[in-house]
């Protein structure tokens, strides 16, 4: 499903923020990419969805090379891969709803078929009594699930959550945990970026860490070993 | 599909649009005296084109024979003078009619018209007038005249080419033309930096909106689509007010106008009318390939998609 081969990545003048990272990834897996901050965690999202290209080395989507994806095709790529950040990045004029259809909007789909699928998405994150109401008017876990719904309008086969938990509280992480765990098991593959330890030893999924830019360490059923 | 996007880019244009009213304003005002000066411009133009033209139409040579020559006389004269090089034109005029348009001409001066009628007999003889191609050919056309030797018959030969009226004309056009193109360029270039900054602020204002469209795979025309629409907007916007306000103001103008060119009988109203389309779709266009090219700008420097 995915491929990183032999990546390197490396900032002006001399940061090297990947070193020789090699990573397989199959369809439906939970995997949880654990470090402290500045190992390149981040870094590998943002090639993963085309935001920064390697300088060195693969990657590999679903069979699709995309290391020299050109600017056109990014958007295809991106319907394909939902994302979901610590800060939500949420409108705030807009009702939960349209945040949720926003997403379908801007990539030109009808009106009939937002309609379809927005209630659908918003019902699996448990959204579906608040869809009028404005994300200040919602909690922190409450919008990270707004947030994951509009992740989720274009059915991508991955999700990638960087720090998703990252402002909650321990109930809140919980729910967002376990609705990762309920996406993840409708076939979706994850991609958790998380400091989080508790989370990582609970899940008992596949663990990646990373240190200096390296792999140090990838273990099915993991642990949160830093 | 194709449609619908364009729908809502038009939509997302006309929110920022509304959302940045003041901003909007200020760009309507400038893009409004970038016309002004546009409109000014072309008018000049018109106008000076109009009142050297009537000057030029003016210019002739007038062969004034004696009362007495015959007709056939000055019909051979005249063949021989149609076939000088650059001739556009030769009128006869007989010297009955020389009388008729000489008491037209003075037809309010009841002196003039007295002592025409107490001489009896009508001193006046024929006329030839010539007219050139070109007004620079004149000259080589009455020497051409003059080497005829036709003194024996011919009382006068008449030429006042206005030479010195049409320069001091289009000097003066000139000077007009030169800072009515100054005012432009410099409306035109306030303008550019103003659309570019409009679109700038936009861009930052909408930044979050921006960022969410890229991370849920917005085509890059989408995001960008907006912005442009937004500087068109202005342009049109633009154009459009400055028109209601000029039609409005032309109403004022056009006495002054008119009074000022009363002898080249030039109408304001009636030329603005009729040329509405051909000015304002100029000034339209302009503004929006201007307003395009800015917004280009912005969006090249400030919107990474």
């Amino acid at each position: 499903m995915i491929y990183f081969k032999d990546i390197n990545k490396k900032y002006p003048p001399d940061t090297l923020a990947l070193n020789n990272v090699n990573l397989h990834i199959k369809p439906g897996e939970f995997v949880s990419i654990v470090g402290q901050s500045g190992t390149g965690k981040t870094t590998l999202i943002k090639l993963l969805i085309a935001e920064e290209k390697p300088t060195n080395g693969k990657i590999i989507v679903g069979g699709w090379d995309i290391t020299d994806i050109p600017g056109r095709h990014v958007p295809i790529l991106r319907r394909q891969i939902g994302v979901v950040f610590q800060d939500y990045k949420l409108l705030p004029k807009k009702t939960v709803m349209e945040n949720v259809a926003f997403a379908l909007q801007v990539a030109g789909e009808t009106n009939q078929k937002i309609e379809k699928i927005v209630p659908q998405v918003l019902k699996i994150v448990g959204l579906e009594q608040k869809t009028k109401r404005f994300p200040e008017q919602l909690s922190g876990g409450e919008q990270q699930r707004v947030s994951i719904a509009r992740s989720l309008v274009h059915r991508p086969k991955i999700l990638v959550a960087d720090e998703p938990t990252g402002n909650l509280d321990s109930i809140n992480t919980r729910e967002i945990i376990d609705l990762l765990q309920k996406i993840n098991e409708l076939g979706t593959t994850i991609l958790l970026v998380t400091h989080n330890r508790e989370v990582v030893n609970a899940l008992r999924k596949r663990v990646i860490t990373l240190e200096g830019g390296v792999v140090v360490s990838d273990q099915e059923k993991g642990k949160y070993i830093l | 599909m194709f449609l619908l996007s364009l729908a809502r880019i038009f939509r997302f244009a006309f929110q920022s649009f509304l959302r940045n009213i003041w901003l909007s304003l200020v760009t309507i005002t400038i893009i409004v005296m970038t016309v002004f000066s546009l409109t000014v411009l072309i008018l000049v133009n018109v106008l000076t084109d109009q009142a050297v033209s009537s000057i030029k139409n003016k210019v002739d040579i007038s062969l004034y024979f004696e009362a007495q020559t015959k007709e056939e006389t000055v019909t051979d004269i005249k063949d021989q003078i149609s076939k000088i090089d650059h001739v556009r034109d030769i009128e006869y005029v007989s010297a009955t009619a020389a009388l008729e348009r000489f008491k037209a001409t003075h037809s309010q001066d009841s002196l003039i018209q007295d002592a025409v009628d107490e001489m009896g007999e009508n001193p006046l003889g024929p006329v030839l007038v010539v007219k050139a191609d070109e007004m620079s050919n004149y000259p080589s056309i009455l020497k051409n005249i003059e080497d005829f030797k036709i003194n024996e018959v011919a009382k006068e030969i008449d030429y006042d080419d206005h030479q010195l009226i049409i320069q001091k004309i289009e000097l003066i056009s000139g000077k007009i033309k030169q800072f009515g193109l100054f005012l432009s360029i410099a409306f035109t270039l306030i303008s550019l930096l103003v659309v570019f900054n409009t679109i700038r602020v936009g861009i930052y204002v909408h930044r979050d909106e921006v960022n969410i469209m890229k991370l849920v795979g917005a085509s890059n025309w989408f995001i960008r689509g907006p912005f442009l629409v937004e500087s068109i907007l202005y342009a049109v916007f633009g154009c459009l007010v400055f028109w209601i306000i000029f039609y409005v103001a032309i109403g004022f103008i056009n006495p002054i106008v008119s009074g000022f060119f009363a002898d080249i009988n030039f109408n304001l109203i009636s030329y603005v009318l009729h040329n509405f389309w051909y000015i304002f779709g100029f000034e339209l266009v302009a503004m929006v390939l201007l307003n395009i090219i800015s917004s280009a700008f912005a969006l090249g420097r400030h919107l990474k998609v």
